[in-house]
């Protein structure tokens, strides 16, 4: 069975006949082309590497189905500020080395969007608590959590921001 | 976040070039290829252990719209020219098995290829899969590495004539004399001794499990042969490999690995049967196919680890001085048929690997290798130094209080002091300064401060413990304990195998790092639940290039190490069925289950690596689990406790508490987590 939705993507309008049982990460990744959302437990709901948001909240993608999302809006990581103004999570990402394969980096960066939007200066304990539900297998988390620590400081101005790391030496 | 500022390139933390692209969602993963008419593959996979295959029935799938193709192992061994996978024994006295892409007549265990099935769409092809009907006719299974290993026990693999493929002494020299001189020199050291401990100790399998699963996709053109884009840490291999198992010339195969790719630790290493049958349905189609595996597959069939039984003898002095080891290594390679490294050379490394960083004058240690009905396992970082490192640091720990000694001392008085050190097993330390790390560690974890903190805690009933261990990790495997390299006579003249452009060094001999751990744990007595409370360790690696990236893969590799040792463990029935096969029964360690892990160096440059540097992404997770489980039994030692299982699970810990409560604390007996079928 078939049903035609339309679903904002990162703000553009989405329209699609989808089947209904299609998974709102495949709708992403294959009918809007935006793969930087990612499959890593294969519709389990336990990895995290695929967490959107809908209407402003962390969703797996994977445990949605992609007519859920009629009408709704959904945030992926391409849309989290743009190349040439990162968002500020992003920004601490990179400065602070919270990502080796990235792989499960669009995930967590979009939980992260969530959990600071409903908390002003968590400190580690609950940073650690709301990532329950985001595995990363490469970095063992702490630069992960000192970067949304990092990101959160600085949007509230308790932090300035770190300057830009070099990318190359000094000649 | 470690601070940066060195010359040029040295000791500076940069951002890295990929983030840019990673943070953009803009990343090349496999998965995220575009291919115009690309398929979609799907394996049918046994649901037995060990079975005879009577039929497979695939008309019903082929029947379903948008189905392509259907093949069964008997399909294939009339299609494919090389077709068999044979696992390369290191030495001869290995067995050779061979297998076919999909299983041909017999699968012999849960979760072996069976059919795979093609279609224009993913759901299709999950669809048509499950439309596949195979017929068994089970088969005795043998699950257990010792019973495989007893007269009389079934067969993993039907008409074989036994289930020990391998065995390997890993001491002594190659001759008669010497070996019988070593075993008699070990013998008098052991006579001599003050003390003497033997203990088993057994880790049970958990492993890589990167966060993106494995896959492939193969495209075919008569003009060019295949380009197989492949999630692979070893591209060369898997050209070569493939050539051979397709029946192709080496220059008709391209691989190609993705830009990205999401962690490999070692599962993507091997050359794996699924990669043949992808290759082969695109050549035989003509069309781009694509396999993504699932997380069930992928924890059934990938980058597992261990499953190892060590019996070690420790013969030491009054003040701890090991004088000689004896250990008896048994590991379970499970079907034992696919990839060189996946039956016998990360068992053998991890024997070679045993003695780590510790001054070992004499030893005796042996490995046997037997199949049974279960997945090969394969390279997962840190090889099979895991298994290794948790026996002797449990074991020394276990000495030290027997001795009455503290266990941060007893290490330490047996640390390699004098460089150049070649050890008993012929890996041969170039330099360092260990005790300096060692040092620095103790510096860092204030060993006294802890004694008298845990001896408060403990009026209060609290069970404070603090814990050991470390190990000088090798890059990779010594050229003279690789086999002799046969010349490949199957390339076009003037082609050879491997890179064609080298540029930086080749690494002339191994340079080992050293790291140092120490774990501290509180364990509640009521429950035997723990929880690391503080994790530090002090790297030799070398001269630090990027101190941010260096200690990112420490921290991730700890973690690693802690996620196998506290909560995963691939458990299998009694039937051999495979009890594991989702991220809910096989947990991997969250952010709130570990705590910020602490990295400090003592870098010492080497001389053979310029600029300088050491090994660093293999070994870090091999002292975890001995710096859990002596941390745990250093908290419980007014109940006698001493752990010799892995994982650590909170039963098996209870039960070491209530046994040393009713009066007969001691080794852990083998609890082992079996459920029935
Ligand atoms: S893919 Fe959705 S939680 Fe893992
Ligand atoms: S960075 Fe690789 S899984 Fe998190």
């Amino acid at each position: 069975m078939r049903k035609a939705i339309t679903v904002t993507v990162n703000g553009r309008a989405c329209a699609r006949e989808v089947p209904i049982r299609l998974l709102l990460v495949d709708f992403i990744r294959d009918g809007c082309g935006l793969t930087g959302t990612h499959v890593g437990c294969g519709h389990e709901g336990r990895c995290g590497a695929c967490t959107v948001l809908i209407e402003g909240r962390a969703h797996k993608s994977c445990l949605t189905l992609a007519v859920q999302a009629d009408g709704k809006e959904v945030t992926t990581i391409e849309g989290l500020g743009s190349r040439g103004l990162p968002h500020h999570l992003k920004r601490a990402f990179r400065r602070y080395h919270a990502l080796q394969c990235g792989f499960c980096t669009s995930g967590i960066l979009m939980n992260a969007v969530d959990f600071l939007d409903e908390n002003i200066n968590p400190d580690e304990e609950e940073v650690r608590r709301a990532l329950i539900g985001n595995l990363c297998r490469c970095t063992g988390y702490s630069h992960i959590v000192e970067a949304i620590l990092a990101a959160s400081a600085m949007r509230h101005g308790l932090k300035p921001e770190p300057p830009p790391a070099e990318t190359e030496p000094p000649p | 976040m470690t601070a940066a500022g060195g010359e040029g390139w040295i000791d500076r933390s940069l951002e890295r070039q990929e983030d840019d692209r990673l943070l953009a969602g803009d990343g090349e993963f496999l998965a995220d290829l575009r291919v115009d008419g690309c398929l979609h593959l799907c394996f049918v996979r046994s649901d037995h252990a060990h079975a005879r295959i009577r039929s497979v029935r695939t008309a019903a799938a082929l029947a379903m719209p948008g189905v392509v193709a259907a093949v069964t192992g008997a399909d294939l061994a009339t299609e494919m020219e090389g077709g068999r996978l044979q696992a390369a024994p290191p030495a001869p006295a290995a067995t050779r098995g061979q297998v076919w892409p999909l299983a041909v007549e017999e699968v012999c265990w849960h979760g072996e290829p069976v059919a795979a099935v093609v279609a224009d769409d993913k759901y299709v092809a999950e669809d048509a899969a499950a439309a596949v009907a195979v017929d068994y006719e089970a088969l005795p299974v043998v699950t257990d590495a010792e019973a495989a290993l007893r007269e009389g026990a079934p067969r993993a693999h039907d008409g074989w004539e036994s289930n020990e493929v391998f065995a390997a002494r890993c001491t002594g020299g190659a001759d008669a004399d010497a070996i019988a001189a070593n075993d008699a020199e070990v013998e008098a050291a052991f006579a001599a001794a003050a003390v003497v401990l033997s203990q088993r100790f057994r880790a049970r399998r958990s492993g890589a499990f990167p966060l993106e699963t494995r896959g492939a996709l193969a495209l075919w053109s008569d003009e060019d042969g295949l380009t197989l884009r492949l999630a692979t840490q070893h591209p060369h291999g898997a050209r070569l490999a493939l050539a051979d198992l397709l029946g192709l010339p080496a220059a008709a195969v391209r691989i190609v690995a993705p830009r990205d790719q999401g962690g490999g630790f070692g599962a993507t290493a091997p050359v794996c049967r699924e990669h043949a049958v992808v290759c082969h349905l695109a050549r035989r189609l003509g069309r781009p196919v694509r396999w993504i595996e699932t997380r069930a597959e992928h924890l059934m069939a990938a980058g597992q680890g261990w499953d190892r039984v060590h019996d070690l003898d420790i013969a030491a002095d009054r003040e701890g001085r090991i004088l000689a080891l004896r250990d008896r290594g048994i590991a379970d390679v499970g079907d034992g048929r696919e990839d060189i490294r996946r039956g016998f050379v990360a068992p053998q490394l991890g024997s070679v690997m045993l003695p780590g960083a510790y001054a070992i004058a004499h030893a005796d240690i042996t490995l046997r290798c037997t199949v049974t009905n279960k997945a090969s396992p394969g390279p997962s970082r840190p090889a099979d130094a895991y298994p290794a490192r948790f026996a002797l640091e449990r074991g020394l720990d276990m000495l030290a209080r027997r001795l009455g000694l503290e266990t941060a001392a007893l290490k330490r008085r047996n640390l390699i002091a004098d460089f150049p050190f070649t050890g008993v097993t012929g890996v041969r330390h170039d330099s360092g300064d260990y005790l300096k790390a060692w040092d620095t560690l103790l510096e860092r974890v204030d060993l006294a401060g802890f004694r008298a903190m845990q001896a408060d805690a403990r009026a209060e009933g609290h069970y404070l413990g603090i814990g050991f261990a470390c190990g000088a990790e090798l890059s990779a495997i010594p050229p003279d304990m690789l086999p002799p390299r046969g010349e490949r006579t199957d390339l076009p003249p003037g082609e050879t195998a491997g890179l064609a452009h080298t540029a930086g060094v080749e690494a002339p001999k191994p340079a080992p790092c050293f790291t140092a751990h120490a774990a501290t744990v509180e364990v509640d007595i009521e429950t035997g639940r723990f929880i690391v409370l503080d994790y530090v360790t002090c790297e030799d690696v070398g001269t630090v290039i990027d101190p941010i990236v260096v200690e990112g893969e420490v921290q991730g590799a700890v973690v690693h190490g802690m996620s196998n040792a506290m909560f995963e463990e691939l458990v299998y029935g009694e039937d051999g069925r495979h009890w594991a096969a989702d991220l809910g029964r096989y947990p991997l360690a969250s952010a709130a289950d570990v705590p910020h892990v602490t990295v400090a160096f003592a870098p010492t440059p080497s001389p053979d690596h310029p600029p300088g540097v050491r090994a660093l992404g293999q070994g870090r997770p091999g002292p975890v689990p001995g710096a859990l489980a002596n941390a745990i039994c250093d908290a419980l030692a007014p109940f006698g406790v001493e752990i010799t299982t892995l994982p650590l699970r909170p039963e098996m810990i209870l039960s070491l508490i209530e046994a040393g409560r009713a009066g007969n604390g001691g080794a852990s007996r083998d609890i082992a987590v079996r459920r029935k079928a």
